[in-house]
């Protein structure tokens, strides 16, 4: 569905040194500096695949998606979404895809959610029994139907959200691009939109590209994701191997009775692992994956030990290495 | 771009305008009635102070019925000012969800130009009425259907032919941090030149070949003097055919900015 080839974005910015000299010099010299906001990019997506794109601020996430979501033409490298390439902006592409941006509000402001509906239904030309159909499954799954009639700009940043996604819904969408679909949201919202989308995965199957800097919404939703750091592939595989292949530590957590022994003095504790937490009732620790075992034995005979979990590393924890090892390999 | 589509987004406009009450009669009432002021005052002090009982051709009456016309029909030419929007949509990447749709990014601003509109219309008779009453013809002013509904097409083309200008204009955007200067600069060429300010028959001789050239004529001194029945037949199919003329130009230059412009736009903001 999504066929990505050695995709490369160059922008030319202008640098304009501080002061007022600057501003002087600047209204008859300019520097250009290039930066490389995509470098050969490749990938595929198939269909009902769900993937998470994952990088620091400027790693090129959103580039790539405006350039697959044909808002942006690239410097070079070719793709094809849906055997159309998006920046030709081909009419019969548009009526297949979607983008959602977190940060960026595409309702009208003015108008009320029901209005810019209606609006939608006419330039994705929606039959009126679909258009009704999916309406409804649409407000039902996200619970809206309060808020149809009020002006987007009056309503919370949850609510709006919620509005952008069954707005870039309506036309039911074979690919879908969600840029940071839950920031800025409380928990309750993004749980919400979490589970949206895994309903209107199940039920529709599109392909699907995420941007977040939320690992909660990678965890849920992406089984593979693709890793970018200076506008460049670091990793591609799945979330599983991600940990199998890179998390070298493990989290051992022992939680104590209370038996008014100081463990927090404890120099032995130190030995084991790298120490995370440790006092009178808990002692977490970072362990090699080869050294869980006797750690954890350790820990067994030597405290009071009430319950002991072992843990992965968390995967946001994971990808920050990866990210950090390769961003200084480049 | 269907029919539908364009006429839902009239509508939008209209409406979105028109529920704003307060902005609404502001516009309408208290600028009418400065900018009116300002000619009644002025032209009223130049016949007295001159003693002249006609200037190029115009009786003071005469000279009060241009400027009710230029100044309604003026408005319904340019809608509020704040339609044409392309610029501002470059600079907060708003643009964006236009590229995303599949329709026509040119019938949906020209449908939200038109429906802005909308309150000049209604500015247009509530005042256009008044102003037959209270100003009595005479001269060469004959107002009749026939002058009505030639000015109606006038008025229509002058309104694409103005978006049309504009629309190129905006699209700057794409490559210039600001263009408000711009803006300012092709609002008072076309204001000056297109007689808003002054009848264009008081302009001299040798520019008005000059002026007949130009575009900006046909924006308000053409659809004015059209209505008021001083421009014969042949003349006036003669200016309908150099606006169409000049909205083809102006289509094509925008159409050639666009292409170039969305081919290097980064959506900002997003």
């Amino acid at each position: 569905m999504i066929d990505v080839r050695a995709l490369a974005k160059t922008f030319y910015v202008h640098r304009k040194a501080p002061g007022l000299w600057g501003s002087v010099r600047s209204l008859a010299v300019r520097d250009r500096v290039a930066k490389h906001a995509v470098d050969n990019v490749t990938f595929t997506v198939g269909a009902g695949e769900i993937i998470g794109l994952i990088g620091a601020n400027g790693a090129g996430k959103t580039t790539l998606v405006k350039m697959l979501a044909g808002i942006i033409h690239p410097t070079s490298g070719d793709a094809s979404v849906l055997g159309f390439r998006p920046w030709e902006r081909d009419n019969a592409l548009r009526q297949q895809i979607a983008l959602i941006m977190g940060q960026k509000a595409q309702l009208w402001w003015d108008l009320p959610a029901a209005d810019c509906f209606l609006l939608l239904k006419e330039i994705y030309r929606i039959p009126d029994d679909r258009y009704h159909q999916t309406l409804e499954y649409l407000t039902d799954v996200l619970d809206t139907r309060d808020e149809m009639n009020i002006q987007i700009r009056r309503l919370s940043l949850g609510e709006r959200m919620k509005m952008e996604l069954i707005a870039s819904l309506l036309h039911t969408p074979r690919v879908v691009f969600l840029d940071e679909p839950t920031i800025g949201l409380d928990l309750t919202a993004q749980r919400a939109i979490r589970d949206f989308i895994i309903s209107y995965r199940r039920e529709h199957r599109p392909a699907m590209i995420l941007t977040s800097h939320y690992m909660e919404d990678i965890e849920r939703l992406c089984d593979r994701i693709v890793i970018l750091s200076e506008g460049r592939i670091v990793y591609d595989g799945s979330l599983r191997d991600v940990v199998e292949r890179y998390a070298k530590h493990k989290v051992v957590t022992a939680h104590l009775h209370d038996t008014g022994v100081s463990v927090g003095m404890d120099e032995r504790v130190a030995t084991l692992g790298q120490v995370l937490e440790c006092n009178d009732l808990v002692i977490r620790m970072q362990v090699r994956r080869s050294d869980v075992a006797e750690a954890s034995s350790a820990l067994l005979e030597r405290y009071p030990v009430a319950d002991l979990t072992i843990e992965e590393e968390q995967v946001g924890t994971i990808i920050e290495q990866i990210m950090q090892a390769r961003g200084l390999e480049q | 771009m269907t029919a539908r589509l364009f006429l839902q987004v009239f509508s939008i406009q209209a409406r979105k305008l028109m529920s704003y009450r307060a902005d609404f009669w502001l516009n309408a009432v208290v600028l009418f009635f400065v900018e009116f002021g300002i000619a009644y005052f002025l032209w009223s002090a130049i016949f007295r102070a001159s003693g002249a009982t006609e200037i190029a051709g115009m009786t003071l009456q005469t000279m009060l019925l241009y400027y009710v016309s230029v100044l309604l029909l003026g408005k319904v030419v340019k809608g509020t000012e704040r339609d044409i929007t392309v610029s501002t949509e470059i600079y907060e990447g708003t643009l964006t969800r236009y590229l995303l749709y599949p329709s026509n990014y040119f019938g949906i601003k020209y449908a939200e130009h038109l429906g802005l509109m909308a309150p000049a219309l209604v500015e247009l008779v509530l005042f256009g009425l008044a102003a037959v009453l209270l100003i009595q013809p005479s001269g060469s002013v004959h107002v009749t259907p026939r002058t009505v509904a030639m000015a109606a097409v006038a008025v229509l083309l002058a309104n694409l032919l103005q978006f049309a200008l504009l629309f190129p204009i905006q699209a700057v955007g794409f490559w210039a941090d600001n263009v408000w200067t711009l803006l300012v600069m092709y609002r008072f060429a076309s204001q000056m030149l297109g007689g808003l300010f002054l009848p264009l028959n008081l302009f001299p001789d040798w520019s008005q070949p000059l002026l007949a050239a130009l575009p900006f004529k046909y924006l308000f001194y053409f659809p004015a003097t059209t209505l008021l029945g001083q421009v014969d037949d042949a003349s006036w199919l003669r200016g309908i055919a150099v606006t169409a003329a000049w909205c083809v130009i102006a289509g094509l230059v925008g159409r050639w900015v666009w292409r170039r412009g969305t081919h290097q736009y980064t959506g900002v903001g997003i």
